[in-house]
């Protein structure tokens, strides 16, 4: 009996030190903060930071999901100070910054709801506390707009101050100054200035005025704004540039709006003539450079830059965007085989911006035809996972389910193979043992075995009996590209065309 | 004819006599100017009349460099958790390990990290100013009562604010008292923090933020975004009229390879 218990307790305690072996092996702990200074993350439990560097403290961690802890739960955080809101952010690396943690992950709180925080000349998506807090040093009321949420919209309230010709005298001379109402006010203020006058709407180069500024066939650029100006002798701003109305004395009266100013509906870029440039239109003021091609102005040195691009002999339209085709520079994308990218190009500004697409081609770009003539593209979740479950080609080609392609084979005397297969082969992990496992559960989809019957003639020749198609170069090739179509798998070269390890024939030995 | 020469040399005598009189006096007169209008003097460092501007100048290009520091370092002067870009540590401000998973806030309230780091980083040469001009004072026979207290940084629409809470007493013929002392700094750092804030939260919330909506907000602004291949994403935030540029990393909604199932 005694010899019964003891086997029993000694299979028990091995049982329970072999349950503890495995648990420690496979169970990954909520840290705190691991060893590599990152906040709540689900690691093993040797990762995990055991210092009293946590607030302080010494860090946590539990054998379960940083979710099911209080420590690692997932907040908003805010600063009640300045109005800055962080969602997502564990309880713990709130307090840390001296932040106000909430329970509200997205930060749908209203301390963090967002609208518009207009200053003098700008105006950008902020909280109420942060507007205040920015109004209050910059010297101006709070002017908060909660009802415009959408960032376009706010920076379209940005409205400039009625401006005008500042009038004084100094030094004994009438000069003048384009400014706001209350920058002309400011400037009574200063004792060397005397008979300060303020003239809404007028240039300072306007003769009824009797300054000493006129006009000149200077022109500038100005910050914030697309359109060429020209300048008074004076340095001032005056209106848009229009060389056919230089010697015009009311274009150096008034101030004129841009919709007045020429050529108001074209983008003017590389116009000698006219400054009236259109940033949506695909033009900027920019100082003339031959280097740049641009038109020599007749009047200044500045000039409405064209912003548009070419691509390998295309030309594309500022704000334009296409996928990055097969080049020198980027290979392989064509057949999407290994190590090869989706890229989006954008013509911004006169250059080509490039945006690459998820790595392993996780994403691949995809070109939409939104506007006839304007090209748009974006990169796109590939969805391949589930073709090769899919039977026929009904489901396969149902681009809600996934990104696929339907193949029909039947070569000479061979059955009809008919798969569905990825349409953008997918990249494939092949570091690492768990990643070369899923490389090889991935390929194994197009893994295919022919076994072919011959039999000896009678003068002892060998003859294919069956299945002899399985000997076609050309069925070969076909399986193979089923295969290279899952992923990287297969016998293929890499977008660098470097030879894998194995040749075609290595398939069928 | 003797008689007129000998005339001669008694006048010009006398003429010498005048002048060595008048250049006695012109001195005489320079010295009492000089000692009885103190205002006139001149300083033998002009910035000494005003130690605000001797503050400005001597801190400016500290926080000049410490602020370039931190924008090419993700807000971070030591990044624990970071990618490494061009020779840059760039700090990981939103990182999951995991697949499927939004990432998670690493350093939550950027604007006031950064605010607080660059506190931190021009702490020493704040104090080294501060000394500096006391000793300054000192050599030019002024008592001088300085006492050390806060810092406080912030980051503001097209400037960054230092505010030295320190107070000065200059005492020589009179007593001149300074409060504190304010650098303010033309800089956009807030507006860069601001889009990058704005990034981040997409980063948090869906996993991903297209940065052409970005640039098509801000016309002066170039929004770059380099995928590494482990997921990581890295943004770099840049003002087409100056250059000044901020950059951090995130890691966010990362999907495997394959089917996921290992």
């Amino acid at each position: 009996m005694i010899k019964k218990i003891l086997t029993f307790a000694v299979i028990f305690l091995f049982g329970i030190l072999a349950i503890n072996f495995i648990f420690a092996q496979s169970v990954s702990y909520c840290c705190e903060k691991t060893i590599e200074g990152v906040w709540c993350m689900d690691s093993p439990q040797e990762k995990c930071e055991t210092r009293d560097v946590c607030e302080g403290e010494k860090c946590k961690s539990h054998p379960t999901s940083c979710e099911s802890t209080s420590y690692c739960k997932l907040g908003c955080c805010y600063d009640s100070h300045s109005g800055e809101c962080s969602p997502n952010t564990p309880q713990k690396t709130c307090n840390v910054e001296g932040g106000v943690w909430e329970n509200n992950a997205k930060c749908e709180i209203p301390q963090c709801e967002i609208g518009c925080c207009i200053l003098p000349n700008q105006a950008f998506p902020q909280t109420l506390t942060a507007c205040k807090r920015i109004s209050a040093v910059s010297g101006v009321q709070t002017n908060f707009r909660s009802d415009i949420k959408n960032e376009f919209e706010c920076m379209a309230t940005v409205t400039s101050d009625i401006i005008g010709a500042c009038v004084f005298e100094k030094e004994f001379e009438k000069t003048c100054r384009l400014l706001t109402q209350k920058e002309c006010k400011e400037m009574e203020s200063i004792s060397e200035n005397s008979d300060v006058s303020f003239h809404p709407g007028y240039l300072c180069s306007a003769e009824k005025l009797g300054t000493i500024c006129g006009p000149s066939e200077q022109t500038t650029c100005v910050e914030g704004k697309e359109e060429v100006y020209f300048l008074d002798t004076c340095g001032n701003l005056a209106n848009i540039y229009d060389s056919s109305k230089i010697d015009k004395k009311e274009y150096w009266s008034r101030i004129y709006t841009k919709s007045e100013s020429c050529k108001s509906d074209s983008s003017n870029a590389n116009s000698a003539t006219c400054g009236n440039c259109n940033y949506d239109q695909g033009s900027t003021c920019k100082t003339y450079s031959r280097v740049e091609g641009d038109a020599k102005p007749r009047y200044g040195d500045n000039i409405c830059r064209d912003l548009s691009c070419e691509y390998n002999g295309d030309p594309y339209q500022h704000g334009e965007k296409w996928c990055a085709f097969e080049d020198e520079e980027n290979k392989g994308v064509d057949d999407n085989i290994p190590g090869s990218r989706h890229f989006v190009l954008e013509c911004r500004d006169g250059e080509i911006n490039v945006i690459p697409c998820e790595d392993k081609r996780a994403q691949v770009c995809m070109e939409i035809d939104v506007v006839p003539d304007f090209m748009n593209a974006a990169c796109v979740v590939n969805k391949w996972q589930t073709c090769t479950a899919q039977n026929n080609s009904k489901d396969c080609l149902n681009t809600d389910k996934g990104d696929c392609d339907w193949i029909e084979y039947e070569g000479k005397d061979a059955p009809k193979i008919e798969k569905c297969i990825p349409k953008y082969a997918p990249g494939l992990d092949l570091e690492g043992d768990t990643a070369s496992k899923e490389a090889t559960e991935v390929c194994s989809a197009g893994a295919i075995t022919c076994i072919v019957k011959y039999e000896k003639a009678l003068f002892g020749k060998w003859k294919c009996k069956k299945n002899c198609h399985c000997l076609e170069p050309e069925w070969k090739q076909e399986m193979n590209q089923i295969c290279t179509s899952l992923g990287d798998c297969g016998v293929d070269v890499n977008y660098l065309n470097d030879k894998g390890y194995h040749i075609i024939t290595d398939l069928w030995n | 004819m003797e008689k007129r020469v000998g005339g001669f040399k008694k006048n010009k005598k006398a003429q010498v006599t005048i002048f060595v009189i008048i250049a006695i006096m012109i001195i005489v007169v320079g010295i009492l100017i000089y000692m009885f209008y103190p205002k006139i003097k001149t300083d033998t460092n002009p910035e000494l009349k005003n130690p605000q501007v001797f503050i400005q100048t001597c801190i400016e290009d500290e926080i000049k460099n410490s602020v370039e520091k931190l924008s090419l370092q993700g807000g971070s002067s030591e990044p624990t958790n970071y990618v490494v870009y061009e020779n840059e540590k760039i700090d990981y401000i939103c990182f999951t390990e995991e697949f499927y998973k939004t990432c998670t806030m690493q350093q939550p309230l950027l604007k006031k990290h950064i605010e607080s780091e660059i506190e931190t980083g021009i702490k020493e040469k704040v104090n080294e100013c501060f000394d500096d001009l006391k000793t300054s004072y000192e050599e030019e026979n002024y008592e001088v009562d300085l006492g050390r207290g806060e810092i406080d940084v912030e980051l503001l629409p097209k400037r960054i604010s230092a505010t030295f809470n320190y107070s000065l007493t200059l005492t020589k013929d009179s007593t001149e008292k300074f409060k504190s002392f304010k650098v303010v700094l033309n800089n956009n750092l807030y507006e860069l923090v601001s889009i990058a804030n704005s990034i981040l939260k997409w980063e948090a919330l869906y996993g991903d933020a297209d940065i052409t909506i970005y640039m098509d907000l801000y016309r002066d602004l170039k929004v770059e975004k380099i995928l590494k291949t482990d997921g990581t994403a890295i943004y770099i935030l840049t003002d087409r009229n100056n250059q000044n540029k901020f950059q951090f990393a995130s890691r966010s909604l990362i999907w495997p390879s394959g089917y996921g199932f290992y």
